[in-house]
């Protein structure tokens, strides 16, 4: 088991008031799984994924990722889990603008303190994964919205984490670079990766092999589609990118 | 996060803003530029006065009625009793005593043949002088007791006179007019150098009595002698004041109204000046740097504000926080480093400076340098810390949700 949720809340205090993003939600995830969490907006779908991606520890409940309770970590142990385990793709990109694309991807590397020499030939190995081996060296503005996003998830996959986490990844984009977006992902998901993405629209949301929806801070509904992927293939059968 | 990589970060970062960057490192360039200017301009005062001092010689002792060193009411000082040839011949007779050279002094115009030179240095003085005072001569010879006695016309001239008056001529045995008065050159000295700008070498030197009678009687003597062979300094010191009080008839409860000077007075008294300078230096500086911390603070707290969401974009992908901490107090050291390197500059340029233009030879001591890289450094440090830490300190998720 790759991620156990147990009854984790989230519960936000804003001045006397509380706001339960998250009401108790159990949730186990698979090695290989590609989930879409979808419900409408302020059902807790973004504070899902920031505990799922160790950004957040929950209220209460238990959340283990790799059979590691991370409720009880403190700030620099959460960020060495994000650094090895989790790789982010965000709805806005959220590229450093003074860095080129290459130097973009890189930095995660330099935080988990991979070696100066073995840097360059893992950065073009995601920069050709994602298609992008001829923009290294553009800096952000001078790339197209998909062609940021692609940094973004090249930058996600450097670290090759267990999970890859994307909040809304093709809301920034038109359809038609969505789709290409959703072939990227499908793609990492054949190479063996874990990935949970979040999104409003059912057919990006198809892609997955598990739907789960979100309602107030519970889960709704949780379906297994029966893709020709089968999203539980046995651990360790797979090869990350 | 590697060391590298910080710093090429910083540089990047302080590049995309050169104005506000540059700005902020004013008060920086100014602290550090005063420290290594001042430092070297005292440093060039020391080399200048050490020499003077030198040329004073460590063993004279000078009786006068002013001080050398000027200090409080100086009404007192005008209203005080001349110091007489009497006066020095009866310290000439304690045993305590060694060699004694009264002399008196004034300005005159000096010439010959058609070239002048305006208020030169005139001293009337006996032959002990030469030793007493560390004169020596170039060519021809000092004053002997026989001109003094004779109240001979006679002159021994510096170096710069023999120079301006005489240019390739040599002028011993030649008829010279100090203040309308005809005198033959019997002697010039050797070489002095400067004192701020002042020539000792502007300077003629005259029998005592031939300069009262040519110039006037009424001048304060200045009694300028060595203790005994074997006596030490303060024992002759001691025995001229109680001599020149008895004789002044100085009540026993007033203070001296005569002065007894020594190079060790000098000394202390250059010692106190450059320890105001020192001290006003200080000031300076402290001012410069805090102001300038000031800046950098607040230029780093805007950094931080601004850079939120790269903060929070960095710490979810796997930044620390002593990765951001250090990455945002590295920013601004290089800040202050740059700042002071400026200032380094601009300090030892200024000194360069002065010392070409000026007699003054300002010299940029390595100590200098080393303490504004310091002071300079500490200041980034010291008021980058704070900045850096809240960073640190950000939360990842406000940090990303940041507008
Ligand atoms: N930092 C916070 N402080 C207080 N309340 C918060 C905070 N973050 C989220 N919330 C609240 O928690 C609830 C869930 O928010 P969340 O961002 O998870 O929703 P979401 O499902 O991602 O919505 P959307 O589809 O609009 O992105 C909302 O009611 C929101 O107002
Ligand atoms: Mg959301």
């Amino acid at each position: 088991m790759l991620i156990q949720l147990e009854g984790v809340t989230k519960i936000y205090e804003v001045g006397t008031e509380k706001v339960n993003a998250l009401g108790g939600v159990s949730l186990s995830i698979e090695k290989n799984e590609y989930i879409a969490i979808m419900g409408p907006s302020g059902s807790g779908k973004s504070t899902l994924m920031n505990v799922i991606g160790c950004l957040d520890t929950p209220t209460s409940g238990s959340y283990c990722l790799k059979g590691q309770e991370v409720g009880d970590l403190d700030d620099d142990e959460l960020a060495e889990i994000r650094s090895a385990e989790i790789g982010f793709v965000f709805q806005t990109f959220n590229l450093l603008p003074r860095m080129t694309a290459f130097q973009n991807v890189e930095l995660p590397l330099i935080y988990s303190k991979a070696h100066r020499r073995t840097r360059a030939e893992r950065v073009w190995s995601v920069m050709d994964a994602v298609g992008l081996r001829d923009r290294a060296k553009h800096r952000p503005n001078e790339l197209s919205g998909g062609q940021r996003q692609r940094v973004a998830i090249a930058r996600a996959l450097i670290n090759a984490p267990s999970i890859i986490l994307a909040d809304e990844p093709t809301g920034n984009l038109d359809s038609g670079t969505g789709e290409e977006i959703m072939q990227v992902f499908e793609g990492l998901h054949k190479a063996g990766n874990t990935i949970i993405l979040v999104t409003h629209e059912e057919y990006i949301a198809e892609h997955a092999n598990r739907i789960i929806r979100l309602h107030d801070g519970l889960i709704a509904s949780d379906e297994r589609s029966a893709g020709a992927s089968s999203p539980t293939r046995p651990v360790g059968s797979t090869e990350r990118a | 996060m590697e060391l590298r990589e910080t710093f090429l970060s910083a540089l990047r970062t302080l590049g995309s803003h050169k104005m506000r960057s540059a700005l902020t490192m004013l008060g920086i360039i100014i602290g550090a530029g005063s420290l290594v200017a001042v430092m070297s301009l005292i440093a060039g005062l020391n080399q200048s006065v050490t020499a003077q001092f030198q040329s004073v010689g460590t063993d004279i002792i000078s009786v006068s009625h002013f001080p050398w060193v000027q200090m409080g009411d100086s009404d007192e000082y005008r209203n005080r009793k001349r110091i007489t040839i009497h006066d020095s011949d009866a310290i000439a007779s304690l045993p305590s005593i060694g060699l004694v050279a009264p002399n008196i002094h004034t300005r005159r115009g000096i010439s010959y043949g058609g070239e002048s030179m305006r208020r030169v240095r005139v001293s009337g003085t006996t032959p002990e002088y030469e030793t007493i005072d560390n004169y020596s001569v170039e060519s021809g010879r000092f004053i002997t007791q026989f001109d003094v006695e004779r109240r001979r016309q006679v002159v021994v001239i510096g170096s710069d006179v023999s120079e301006k008056l005489f240019g390739f001529r040599d002028p011993l045995g030649k008829n010279m007019q100090i203040g309308g008065k005809g005198f033959v050159v019997i002697g010039i000295l050797d070489e002095k150098g400067d004192i701020f700008g002042d020539s000792l070498d502007e300077h003629v030197i005259v029998p005592f009595t031939t300069f009262r009678k040519a110039f006037g009687s009424r001048r304060s003597v200045v009694v300028d002698c060595q203790p005994a062979a074997g006596v030490p300094m303060a024992r002759a010191i001691d025995d001229i004041r109680a001599l020149m009080r008895i004789r002044r008839q100085v009540p026993r409860d007033k203070p001296d109204d005569f002065a007894i000077n020594t190079q060790e007075d000098l000394t202390a008294s250059y010692k106190q000046l450059t320890g105001v300078l020192y001290f006003a230096m200080t000031g300076i500086v402290a001012l410069a740097l805090l102001v300038g911390g000031i800046g950098v603070m607040n230029v780093m707290l805007v950094s931080v504000a601004e850079r939120t969401r790269e903060i929070g974009v960095r710490k979810a992908i796997g930044a620390r926080r002593r990765d951001v901490t250090s990455q945002f107090l590295i920013e601004s050291v290089i800040l202050t480093a740059l700042g002071g390197a400026l200032g380094i500059g601009g300090g030892a340029g200024l000194a360069l400076l002065v010392r070409v233009a000026t007699p003054l030879p300002a010299a940029t001591t390595p100590g200098a340098v080393a303490l504004a890289v310091a002071f300079s450094l500490i200041t980034g440090i010291v008021f980058g810390v704070y900045p850096a830490i809240r960073a640190g300190r950000l939360n990842p998720i406000q940090a990303l949700s940041y507008e």
